[in-house]
């Protein structure tokens, strides 16, 4: 990821002196890809929306505090990343204590059968695959950037997403067929 | 592969994705506008005179003169190494009477004085209505007052996912109310499941608290960390304090005239009009506090990361925290406290140890039960930390 431009350092330097429309600009430039971000990790419509939102307040409270020299983008995909990961965890965990409603399918619309087939393998894997797919092919973070978001070693990265994909590619073939 | 992986997944959307921009920024805007603007020395001001505080406070620990007891006889340094006796291997008494409410990993249970227990049901967690007549309890949608044999009186459901469900404290579950979190909106229903309504549209995560001794007064958390004070009848705003950490659990004293906002990584306390009597910030916030009854001093976990160890301090809710008490410590994580009715005994959940340690305010005994997990129905296998029973609430006698 390159650093930030010169409009997105305006834009965090407007929002920190109390300038709405900065503060939209900021917000409209980075929602959508954080909420679909979420969305691909949780696989919940209004978990997703909800764990987007939260982020964007986290990372507002704290816009006093963020370094404007480094990019707004993965300090804010950092959070929303980790919360979609602990809130999958915690659904799994309760999916174990007592059998309840399952979060909604995907939501494919007409995509065709590739990206259904990957919507489908995706929502197969376990969340810390989901993440790093998500991570590396939506957002298109390095497996270094990815390593150090997730506080996880590279090596790990890489083999996550080795596995993730060689599940992806079973299940959409599978689909496929 | 990889390439067709990108350009599937930038193909999928989120269900509803241009509302749920809408709604975001809608929300994001309204706690824009609600933030105080800072200035740079206040900035760089606060979390000096916050980190100043704490080391003030914890000198204070340190340097304060062990023996003067100021629950009763609590000795100011107990270790489990040295004085914790064998742990029972499970549950057979309760030491003081009342009945405990325990949301486990399992669901809520409630354990009786003789040491009995029932399991609820598979909900995810509950909250005792004044008098342990009934237990309102949550699990996705669905909100249910429960007898605390486990059958259900009634029940609602709500779009949204429901927590938080607080009984308010009036005498007869008949007359009381019930306030709790849907998705993000504050909502009261009856005692009976009638009357159901919202009372704030957006509203921070923490469980509400009713404050005792005034009827119908309910602190809440804003989105921004600010604390409401609202009366449910009027809906009218009686205090609102200045934003700050978003607080993950609220607790009122027994005469309603205190209440401690426990963030993530800090520490409010207010008096009955809103007024912030002080704060300090905490490396790891305090995963648990309790008032003494009948008192304005209160009993806090606290963590630090550097020993790996938690350490119980008794702080006064007063224009300053006094000179704080050390209680006690053990290795890892105390999860929650709970106080008995009469105020004599202290429950901590030992999580690191499998353990609820029974603390007697009164004396020095210290008594311990083990397996606590599997004892609430959780497997040994299970990571402590999320198997462990998240919370206790030890209420008044039960109605037989």
């Amino acid at each position: 990821m390159v650093g930030p431009g010169g409009k997105e350092r305006s834009w965090i330097r407007g929002a920190r002196a109390g300038s709405v429309s900065d503060l939209e600009a900021l917000f409209r430039e980075h929602w959508p890809r954080a909420h679909r971000a979420a969305y691909l990790v949780v696989q919940d419509a209004a978990a997703a929306e909800d764990i987007a939102q939260e982020a964007f307040l986290s990372a507002m409270r704290n816009l006093d505090r963020f370094d404007g020299r480094r990019p707004f983008g993965p300090w804010l995909h950092r959070i929303v990343v980790n919360r979609a990961i602990d809130w999958s965890r915690a659904r799994a965990l309760r999916r174990e204590l007592a059998e309840i409603p399952g979060s909604e399918d995907f939501d494919t619309g007409d995509l065709g059968t590739f990206s259904e087939g990957v919507a489908a393998g995706l929502a197969s894997l376990p969340p810390d695959q989901r993440a790093v797919i998500v991570l590396r092919y939506l957002l298109e973070y390095t497996p270094g950037e990815i390593a150090k978001m997730l506080e996880v070693p590279r090596g790990t990265v890489n083999s996550r997403l080795r596995r993730g994909l060689d599940r992806l590619e079973a299940i959409v073939d599978r689909e496929q067929r | 592969m990889s390439d067709d992986v990108r350009r599937a997944l930038q193909r999928i959307q989120a269900p509803d994705e241009i509302e749920a921009q809408r709604r975001a920024w809608a929300l994001v805007r309204a706690s824009f506008d609600a933030r105080e603007p800072v200035s740079w020395q206040r900035r760089n001001r606060r979390p000096l005179l916050i980190a100043a505080v704490a080391v003030v406070a914890l000198l204070a620990a340190l340097l304060s003169s062990p023996g003067r007891a100021l629950v009763g006889g609590v000795r100011d340094a107990v270790t489990p190494d040295e004085s914790t006796p064998k742990p029972k291997p499970a549950l057979v008494a309760l030491p003081a009477g009342g009945s405990l409410l325990v949301n486990s990993s399992k669901g809520p249970w409630i354990v009786h004085p003789d040491g009995s227990m029932r399991a609820l049901g598979p909900w995810w967690e509950g909250a005792w209505s004044p008098n342990a007549e009934h237990v309102a309890v949550t699990r996705a949608h669905r909100l249910a007052a429960l007898t605390p044999d486990g059958t259900i009186k009634w029940a609602l459901s709500r779009a949204k996912l429901l927590h938080g469900a607080r009984w308010s404290l009036e005498p007869r579950s008949e007359c009381c109310r019930i306030a709790y979190i849907n998705g993000r909106q504050l909502r009261v229903v009856a005692g009976d499941g009638t009357g159901d309504a919202p009372l704030r549209n957006v509203v921070g995560a923490v469980a509400p608290a009713w404050r005792p001794g005034v009827t119908r007064q309910l602190a809440f958390s804003t989105i921004d960390g600010r604390i409401e004070l609202v009366n449910v009848d009027t809906t009218k705003t009686t205090w609102l304090s200045a934003p700050g950490d978003p607080p993950t659990q609220l607790i009122w004293s027994d005469d309603g005239q205190r209440l401690l906002a426990l963030g993530e990584r800090s520490l409010r306390v207010f008096d009955a009009n809103g007024n912030k009597l002080w704060a300090i910030g905490m490396p790891v916030g305090p995963s648990g506090a309790v008032f003494v009854r009948k008192s304005h001093r209160f009993i806090l976990i606290r963590y630090s990361p550097a020993t790996q160890r938690s350490d119980l301090v008794l702080f006064q809710a007063e224009n300053t925290p006094g000179e704080p008490r050390f209680l006690y410590s053990a290795p890892g994580d105390f999860g929650t406290l709970a106080i008995s009715q009469n105020g004599d005994w202290l429950l901590v959940g030992w999580v690191n140890a499998n353990q609820w340690l029974f603390l007697r305010l009164t004396s020095a005994k210290v008594e311990s039960v083990s397996n606590i997990v599997e004892q609430f129905g959780g497997s040994s296998r299970a990571p402590l930390e999320r198997a462990f029973p998240k919370s206790v609430s030890w209420c008044c006698p039960a109605s037989p």
